[in-house]
């Protein structure tokens, strides 16, 4: 059977118990927002093909469960992952800290060129917002890791995030292609675009002023 | 500057779900510059609790839709859902807002899922369908599921995609005077009626025959019956449904108006196993016709007659036990299950004549085995649960049991007095105490929130159930608070609807699965290694094929085992399962023979389609609401006995399972046509086990004397 697709890239979301992990991988696989979540137990995973430059990209994104008694187990998954979301959610001060673990534990667990991103969630209840989207910026230039406030329940910002990491894979592959076959060097008709996150009204939008 | 646009409308009400990239096809009454467009459609709560389901198109938030986004224009046609508020707020906005459409749900009437589910229609009126959605993405079976949350419905007779709103409110009523006469539970509340409903709603049949003989008179002879009833009479016409189907047991009852029907009493389609044979089983091979088979010396002469017998009904208790080598013979070429001896569950009666009179239960294990083989009827649970559970020891006396639940119950009130007492300054001080309350916030707000039980905002057993989950931190701070303990305690609250009671109940429950809280996962880890060393023993061909695909470690069962099944059944049959769990029969770990059975009913899809890592963990979690309790059971029963019946047993297996390690002297294999009596081989009537560091008696005489 023909595949559907050109490349299989798998994802990761990982970040501290309710951060919105599930709710986000629900908005971007299926475009829909449901309030009542139940917790993750374990880890699942969903799939969406999307079309990056003419390639066929189909995503397995893998939701982890946050607690951290159950890192042990759901490290496991992280092997073989390609790219990783770092999430959480900006009503939620620990949570933020937390990406600093986070990225720790992706240190100690999945392999090193792993491409990341943090999400900071729930940008939408701003009134109970406890981290600014400056300090998300700031950790995330330390980290020299690309950041962006997302909302899952209003579509703010679910697409991007994917498709702003799962080009940067793409990028990384088709370098480490070209690396190794030069010869078969391509033309320019896959250049990669700007990746930086579009100064746009819609990105900022969530900014408290 | 406030970031949602929605929220900014007037009406203050609450999205409970949203589903984008729905399209508005056709809306009676609407000019046709309305149709045609995308927006979201949304299940949404309003200030009153009613509930409608709405379609806003997208322009009531401006899409930008030309310039930025272009390199993804190409990529996803159904990628522009990024909303700004860039847009003017004017007149648009007004128009945009005339155009949303909203449909009341206690007006919907019914509702329609076509076109391999990219088109819904909703009908608030007989005959036509007054609004038209087209879901871009293909996906109106998830908009669906949820809707049925929210409304109780029937399918109809001549389309099966269509649905038909049972009117909540009146039938409702109705149904909770019938239920309150009635008298069929001990606490009639209207929780436990409309958990009653909703089980109609799941297990129509299995609900209807706990009520049944109660019920009957109601249906048929009670008051307002005349001639045919309304179809939108759910749950009366489902009983009528199971009735005829019960009075013909043998020709297939087959209704189109109620799906749930369809399937057949006793247990659901399995491959390889005709279910005719259960259904037209005759009776199980008795002791006398076993006896009467045997030749003078013993031997059987006629085995394709006594195949046939056991095909057909299976065989006694009796014999069963008394034969374990032979009846793994049978075992190789019969499924199983067929030994699946059926029982009822523990009824009120059964129970009060097993109390002393100063109501002690001596019997424990009898006990033990009628709830192992039958359960317990739902209207004694919350009280056999109690002894279950640990919470009261069987040997006390009323009088005792009254003096320790005061005592309990004082205990209670103490610890949930400690953390209710907490300043908010030491809570900031104590920043232990305040993650495992934000964990517990964050969990209680997500527990089985579609269950009637706990749905809608401020439900007051909501609170019951964190403050349950924040005493037990008090109770074991070391333990604390671990995701999944709500999971394990909701169907507890549900069921005793009491607090001090469900907590002490939680707690003995917690006595029994608290290693699989531990904080370096050991407990989770050991279970996980005897689950593959139980599979490579009795289904090694998969255990093979998951070793080669990097699931030999069994991870994919990690969600089973740390919640014992609660999200793969329904409440009602999880109630089921885990008190046959909580037995403790017929051995230690049966849980992972649980495990092993449903697993081994998937073997054939597992291997045969080559599944990978992932897609193992795909089908494992995909099973979820989709097992029937009572066909796993008896599969794991019946791995079980072929377990101890095996004349080759590694001390590992019987290290899990708690069997004696004392190997048993080698008996020879029986020659296939000649069947020996087992009590030549000195085989006791009664198998010994020991369990926590008890000893069992699985076959006492009282038991079989109960089972009689």
């Amino acid at each position: 059977m023909a595949k559907t697709y050109d490349y299989l890239f798998k994802l990761l979301l990982i970040g501290d118990s309710g951060v919105g992990k599930t709710s986000i991988l629900f908005r971007f696989s299926e475009d829909a927002f449901n309030i009542s979540f139940i917790s993750t137990i374990g880890i699942d995973f969903k799939i969406r093909t999307i079309d990056l430059d003419g390639k066929k990209v189909k995503l397995q994104i893998w939701d982890t469960a946050g607690q951290e008694r159950f890192r042990t187990i759901t490290t496991a998954y992280y092997r073989g992952s390609m790219g990783i979301m770092l999430v959480y959610d900006v009503t939620n001060e620990k949570s933020f800290e937390n990406i600093k673990n986070w990225i720790r534990n992706i240190e100690e667990n999945a392999s090193a060129d792993v491409e990341k991103m943090i999400l900071g969630n729930k940008c939408d209840l701003d009134a109970k917002r406890q981290v600014s989207k400056e300090r998300g910026e700031q950790l995330a230039v330390e980290y020299q890791i690309k950041f962006v406030e997302t909302s899952a329940k209003d579509s703010l910002n679910v697409e991007y995030a994917f498709y702003t990491l799962a080009r940067d894979i793409k990028a990384k592959m088709e370098k480490k292609q070209e690396a190794s076959n030069p010869a078969g060097a391509r033309s320019g008709t896959h250049q990669l675009r700007d990746e930086r996150p579009k100064p746009t009204s819609w990105l900022s939008r969530c900014s408290v002023l | 500057m406030s970031c949602s646009s929605v929220e900014d409308l007037p009406e203050q009400c609450k999205d409970l779900f949203t589903q984008d990239g729905v399209l508005l096809k056709a809306s009676l009454g609407r000019p046709i510059s309305d149709l045609n467009s995308i927006g979201m459609l949304c299940i949404v709560q309003n200030m009153d609790g009613s509930k409608c389901i709405e379609w806003r198109p997208n322009d009531l938030i401006t899409i930008d839709s030309d310039t930025q986004d272009q390199e993804w224009a190409v990529v996803n046609t159904i990628g522009r859902r990024q909303r700004t508020l860039s847009g003017n707020m004017t007149s648009d906005y007004e128009a945009a807002r005339a155009r949303i459409i909203r449909i009341p749900l206690d007006e919907l009437k019914s509702f329609k899922v076509s076109r391999n589910n990219q088109q819904m229609q909703f009908s608030t009126k007989q005959g036509v369908w007054q609004n038209t959605c087209y879901f871009q993405h293909g996906n109106a079976e998830i908009f669906l599921s949820y809707l049925k949350n929210h409304v109780k419905t029937a399918k109809t007779r001549h389309d099966r995609n269509t649905y038909v709103v049972v009117e909540p409110n009146a039938e409702c009523q109705v149904l909770n005077k019938s239920f309150a006469e009635l008298d069929i539970f001990t606490e009639n509340t209207t929780d436990v009626v409309w958990n009653l409903v909703s089980n109609f709603k799941q297990r129509p049949y299995e609900t209807t025959m706990e009520a049944f003989s109660k019920l009957t008179d109601i249906v048929y002879y009670g008051e307002g019956v005349n001639g045919k009833r309304e179809m939108s009479d759910e749950v009366a016409d489902l009983l009528t449904k199971s009735m005829s189907a019960l009075e013909d047991t043998t020709s297939i009852t087959r209704s189109e108006e109620y799906e749930v029907i369809n399937v057949k009493p006793t247990l659901p389609p399995r491959p390889s196993i005709p279910r005719e044979a259960l259904n037209s089983r005759g009776t199980p091979l008795s002791t006398e016709k076993w006896d009467g088979l045997q030749d003078p010396e013993g031997r059987i002469t006629e085995v394709e007659g006594v195949k046939q017998l056991i095909f057909r009904g299976g065989v006694a208790h009796s014999i069963y036990f008394q034969h374990p080598v032979w009846v793994k013979n049978i075992f190789e070429r019969i499924a199983p299950f067929m030994f699946k001896v059926e029982g009822t569950p523990l009824s009120t009666e059964k129970w009060d004549g097993l109390q002393d009179p100063e109501g002690r239960i001596t019997e424990v294990e009898g006990v033990k085995q009628l709830i192992f083989r039958g359960g317990v009827a739902h209207s004694i649970r919350h009280s056999v649960w109690k002894y279950l559970l640990d919470y009261y020891p069987w040997k006390m006396t009323k009088t005792e049991l009254k003096s320790l639940h005061k005592k309990r119950t004082e205990e209670y009130f103490s610890m949930k007095l400690q953390w209710r007492s907490m300043t908010e300054g030491q809570e900031l001080r104590f920043s232990e105490y305040r993650d495992r309350k934000s964990l517990v916030e964050k969990d209680v707000n997500r527990t089985d929130r579609t269950h009637p039980f706990f749905a809608g905002d401020n439900n007051p057993n909501l609170i019951v159930l964190q403050d349950i989950l924040m005493t037990y931190v008090m109770y074991n701070f070391d333990l604390g608070y671990v995701q999944g303990m709500s999971d394990i305690l909701a169907p507890l609250l549900l069921l005793l609807g009491n607090e001090v009671d469900s907590f002490w109940c939680f707690v003995g429950f917690m006595e029994k699965i608290s290693s699989n809280f531990d904080m370096d996962q050991a407990g989770m880890k050991q279970q996980l290694l005897n689950l593959q060393q139980l599979m490579a023993f009795i289904t090694p061909d998969l255990a093979k094929h998951l070793a080669s695909k990097d699931s030999g470690n069994m991870y994919f069962c990690f969600r089973w085992l740390l919640v014992w099944f609660k999200r793969e059944f329904s409440h009602r049959d999880i109630m089921r399962l885990w008190e046959v769990l909580w037995t403790g029969l017929p051995c230690a770990n049966f849980h992972l023979l649980i495990c092993v059975a449903i697993l081994d009913a998937e073997k054939d899809v597992l291997i045969s389609k080559d599944y990978g890592f992932t897609e193992v963990l795909k089908h494992v979690n995909d099973l979820s609401m989709c097992l029937d309790v009572d066909i796993i059971l008896s599969t794991a029963e019946g791995i079980y006995h072929q377990i101890v019946s095996s004349p080759h047993l590694s001390d590992q297996i019987r290290l899990i399972l708690g069997l004696p390690l004392a190997p048993k002297p080698e008996v020879p294999e029986p020659e296939p046509t000649t069947f020996s009596n087992g009590n030549d081989r000195g085989e006791t009537e009664e198998v010994t086990l020991e369990y926590n560091g008890h000893e069992i008696s699985v076959v006492t005489k009282t038991v079989w004397a109960l089972l009689a």
